[in-house]
């Protein structure tokens, strides 16, 4: 016992410790990778530069089996990245305010790690949020949380234009391929400047199509997060926050064509160097293309494990970049939507993670310190944070990292440094299974009290069967949230569920009354089918007969199929619904048949001989004392029987009735997300069944009441 | 001159090729109790359930309160003959045979309702009388599966009043109890043979027999082997059958 008090303590402390020193933001910040932000193919081809979150460059040269070298120099991370025509000349903007122009040739021939900048020009004292260079490199422009717009001259490396500050103007900026026009978001419009001049050009905001109607809106609702000038010019393309990519014509200000896929913020569009495609990243995972010409989509590329923050298309039309808040860097083949090349930054553990883990670690610590505490004093308590503890605890916090480090190329050392306070509270979990295991309570027996014995005899049972069920309930809720966790991991679209849930849902009304119909259709030829077959009617019992072994002997699916498809060839046409409620009932009948049958025939002969002696007529005696009693036999199998027909109602969903998994079936295919909706499909037949087998135990009860003891 | 109240003319039953019953004849009069002993196998509760057609006999004619049945005649006056009988005659089973999903008094009056169409208050009314009689008010409302045997069978036998029945039928009443709860059960029969009902009983019960009975049976192999007063039949047997069985029992 009190080696267990005092292993329990050291986790308590190590995790406490582990916690605070997250929130000092002490050295182990728990990213893997680093996230980068901006991305950008140098002119030849050859090198991709990325910029990172933790203030570095990383470039990696294409032509040499991606081999990686590093620009430091940035003290903040590093919003913009874009290579001048040169090819050797890198401009990038970052977060601590400043413009860094670096030799990249240089850079390659020195050490891979650590080149330093050979120009750095303070453009704010506030982070610089976008970064665009014209296409003939004359001019530079950029975008920051001080609202200005400042266009400069690549040459001189002095301001040419300051526009702003503007509140609304912080997100995204676009230089026009000759450098003349500077684009910058307002809010959910778009501001266009003469660069050199800095007079309003144009302004885009959004309109209705048709104005009298107030239909087809043409702008965007949410601000303006990416901005691109078209290869020529005449054409600016737009993302918003909202996940609308737009491409206006720029002389006219109207919007030319309209494109709708993202579901989260659209961080970056970009033109092919033809003018013929465009490409977006959006929060949503996802980088899609799109053809310009009519905005229809042409593409969509998946496997990024987070927020897709910047997309380029490669040296020839092949290929596509995008790199993502997962901290990647990947390249994909334009044709067939494959993932050519996969290259990662930095080491260390996911941000996001790192709060969750953080938290929870912070949490344990104080329960841990409750329960050292508990334990010594009171053992109910001892168990209950326990519980918590050690079962939830160290199954998020063990599994998640290690699953984690399956996606991420990760050094042992790494894994050990990410994992060792759950390896301790692994180990703390396994001591306090066994220590609980140990079932038998010791009781004193001090006095000769029968009584007094037989208390703690109960008292015993109970905190055991407490404790049992207790375990049982933890289990449950750690798997529920070890797989939601790990569905999260690897790209579960919560916003995306959460956006559709009203329309699966939608459909759970039609699953439920076709289900229900098809009980009540069922309970009725089950009853008439039952009686036929004990029946001495030969007429009768024929028919029964017949009508068992037909549907029993015949899947389910077809019989589906005949009443929607086949009968219409014989003049009877059913609407689904129906065919469905038929199909089913009539099928479910069947087998609810013999089970009523048995359930009949359990009655002894006994209770029709006391009827009939009391002078009872048959029918009297059938529904008075028969049926009550058969009806008890047969709930629990019945109950089955409804269950499962509730989950093959999904099977109507073929013969096209809009229940539950139409609905997911059809969203997740248009959206190619099907774990999301039919996880919502699954998930709604499941607590169906769980609502229904609490009234059934229910019913049970009730209906036993004359066996009860 | 006194009508019996039972009246049976050349029974006969067979299973199959087996002859259970082989012509027996049988005058109850009113307020007599007729005890019917005898070896198992003899055709004693084949012969009292075909008295209110449990068994339909192969042969014969039963008459009780002057409604007359013949065997063998099916026709919808036969069956009406049978309902008629069936309410004049409570019948109570060896195994008590009560509807487990309703309660002591839910058994009572579940035939006068549906068969006599009694109002339901009435019913109860009546239950809670008969309940008391058999001394199991306190338990009105217990199902039967929370109820002794003794406290089964007496419920049983209330629920056969309940239909105000001219005769009772018992078949072995008390062969399935435990031989401390066969006092409670014979206690409220020696009651109602008091109180002046007709009845037929087919039991092992030899005090039962020997104090209450007007009238001992023998059965075996399907014929009366003796007929007569208990202290005759009991002290003074005249047949050796009927001493070789009272050799075994006694």
């Amino acid at each position: 016992m009190r080696i267990l008090c005092l292993l329990v303590a050291i986790t308590a402390g190590l995790s406490l410790l582990y916690g605070v020193q997250y929130y000092a933001g002490g050295p182990l910040r728990l990213a893997v990778t680093s996230e980068v932000y901006d991305l950008a193919l140098s002119p030849d081809g050859s090198l991709v530069a990325a910029g990172a979150r933790d203030g570095k460059i990383h470039l990696w040269d294409i032509t040499h089996d991606w081999m990686v070298h590093t620009l430091t120099g940035h003290t903040g991370p590093v919003s913009g990245v874009a290579f001048a025509s040169s090819a050797s000349t890198l401009f990038s903007a970052g977060y601590d305010g400043s413009i860094r122009l670096w030799d990249v040739s240089a850079a390659l021939d020195a050490s891979p790690t650590g080149s330093q900048a050979k120009r750095v020009i303070i453009a704010s004292d506030r982070p610089l949020n976008d970064l665009a260079l014209a296409a003939n490199g004359s001019n530079l422009a950029t975008i920051g949380e001080d609202g200005i717009v400042r266009v400069w001259d690549t040459k001189t490396g002095q301001v040419i234009q300051s526009i702003g500050p503007n509140e609304s103007t912080k997100l995204a900026v676009a230089l026009s391929p000759d450098g003349t026009l500077v684009a910058a978001g307002d809010g959910e419009n778009i501001q266009i400047w003469d660069a050199r001049t800095g007079e309003p050009f144009q302004r885009l905001e959004g309109y209705w199509e048709d104005e009298e109607t107030k239909k087809d809106w043409m702008g965007h609702k949410k601000e303006v997060t990416a901005l691109a000038f078209s290869p020529d010019g005449t054409y600016l393309a737009s993302g918003s926050a909202e996940g609308t990519t737009l491409i206006w014509d720029v002389e006219k200000g109207k919007v030319a064509w309209k494109t709708r896929g993202h579901l989260a913020t659209v961080s970056e569009v970009v033109f092919d160097a033809s003018g013929k495609y465009l490409l977006s990243g959006g929060g949503d995972n996802m980088v899609r293309r799109w053809r310009v010409t009519g905005g229809k989509f042409a593409g969509i590329f998946k496997g990024h494990l987070g927020p897709v923050t910047s997309v380029a298309f490669g040296s020839d039309a092949n290929t596509i970049l995008s790199s993502g808040n997962d901290g990647s860097v990947r390249l994909w083949e334009a044709v067939n939507n494959q993932q050519l090349h996969l290259v990662w930054t930095k080491l260390g553990l996911m941000p996001i993670w790192g709060t969750v883990f953080a938290a929870w670690m912070l949490g344990s610590g104080l329960l841990g310190l409750l329960l050292t505490w508990g334990l010594w004093r009171v053992r109910t308590w001892g168990y209950l944070g326990a519980l918590v503890l050690y079962i939830i605890g160290p199954l998020v916090t063990t599994v998640l990292p290690l699953l984690e480090t399956t996606v991420y190329p990760i050094t042992w050392g790494t894994r050990l440094s990410i994992g060792w306070p759950l390896v301790v509270s692994l180990i703390g979990y396994i001591v306090l299974v066994a220590y609980l295991r140990q079932d038998e309570v010791a009781i004193t027996y001090q006095a000769p009290d029968a009584t007094s014995l037989a208390e703690q005899l109960m008292a015993a049972r109970r905190a055991q069967d407490v404790r049992h069920s207790l375990f049982i309930a933890a289990t449950w809720v750690s798997i529920f949230i070890l797989l939601f966790s790990a569905l999260r991991r690897f790209g579960l679209d919560v916003a995306f569920m959460r956006k559709w849930l009203p329309f699966i849902m939608g459909g759970a009304g039609i699953t439920m009354y076709v289900s229900a119909m098809a009980i009540l259709l069922a309970t009725v030829l089950a009853l008439v089918g039952a009686l036929g077959r004990l029946s001495k009617n030969p007429l009768a019992n024929g028919i029964s007969g017949f009508y068992v072994s037909l549907i029993r002997g015949t899947p389910l699916l077809v019989q589906i199929f005949i009443w929607f498809l086949a009968l219409p060839q014989l003049g009877i046409t059913l609407e689904a619904k129906t065919a469905g409620i038929l199909a089913l009932g009539v099928n479910y009948g069947a087998y609810m048949t013999e089970i009523f049958r048995a359930g009949i025939q359990a009655i002894g002969i006994g209770q029709y001989e006391a009827a009939q002696a009391l002078g009872m007529s048959a029918s009297q005696t059938f529904r008075r004392i028969v049926m009550p009693q058969a009806f008890r036999i047969v709930i629990p199998p019945i109950g089955n029987e409804f269950i499962a027909m509730m989950k093959d109602s999904a099977l109507v969903s073929i013969i096209t009735v809009q229940e539950l998994t139409f609905r997911a079936q059809k969203i997740g295919r248009q959206n190619f997300r099907n774990l999301e909706t039919f996880l919502i499909a699954a998930a709604f037949y499941w607590i169906l069944t769980i609502v229904f087998q609490f009234f059934q135990g229910k019913l049970e009860t009730y209906m036993a009441r004359g066996e009860r003891r | 001159m006194v009508e019996p109240m039972i009246k049976v003319r050349g029974l006969h039953k067979y299973f199959g090729p087996l002859h259970v019953i082989k012509g027996v004849d049988l005058d109850v009069m009113p307020s007599e109790v007729v005890v019917i002993i005898g070896p198992s196998g003899a055709g004693k509760s084949t012969f009292l359930r075909c008295l209110n057609f449990l068994e339909e006999p192969s042969a014969g004619t039963v008459e009780i309160d002057g409604v007359e049945i013949k065997a063998r005649e099916p026709s919808r006056e036969h069956r009406r003959h049978i309902q008629e009988i069936r309410q004049k005659a409570g019948m109570v089973f060896q195994q008590f045979n009560l509807f487990p999903h309703m309660t002591a008094l839910g058994n009572i009056i579940e035939a006068p309702i549906t068969v006599k169409k009694m109002p339901k208050e009435e019913a109860i009314a009546k239950a809670e009388e008969l309940l008391e009689w058999v001394g199991l008010s306190d338990k009105r409302d217990e199902y039967p599966s929370r109820l002794s045997g003794g406290q089964q069978q007496r419920v049983a036998i209330a629920r056969a009043l309940a239909m105000e029945p001219k005769i009772m039928l018992f078949d072995e009443p008390t062969s399935a109890l435990d031989p401390e709860l066969i006092g409670e059960v014979v206690e409220v029969m020696e009651r109602l043979a008091g109180e002046g009902m007709t009845m037929v009983v087919v039991t092992h019960e030899i005090h039962f027999a020997r104090d209450v009975a007007d009238r001992v049976i023998l059965m075996d192999e399907g014929v009366w082997a003796e007929t007569g007063p208990p202290d005759e039949f009991f002290t003074n047997p005249k047949e050796e059958r009927t001493k070789q069985f009272l050799a075994h029992i006694l």
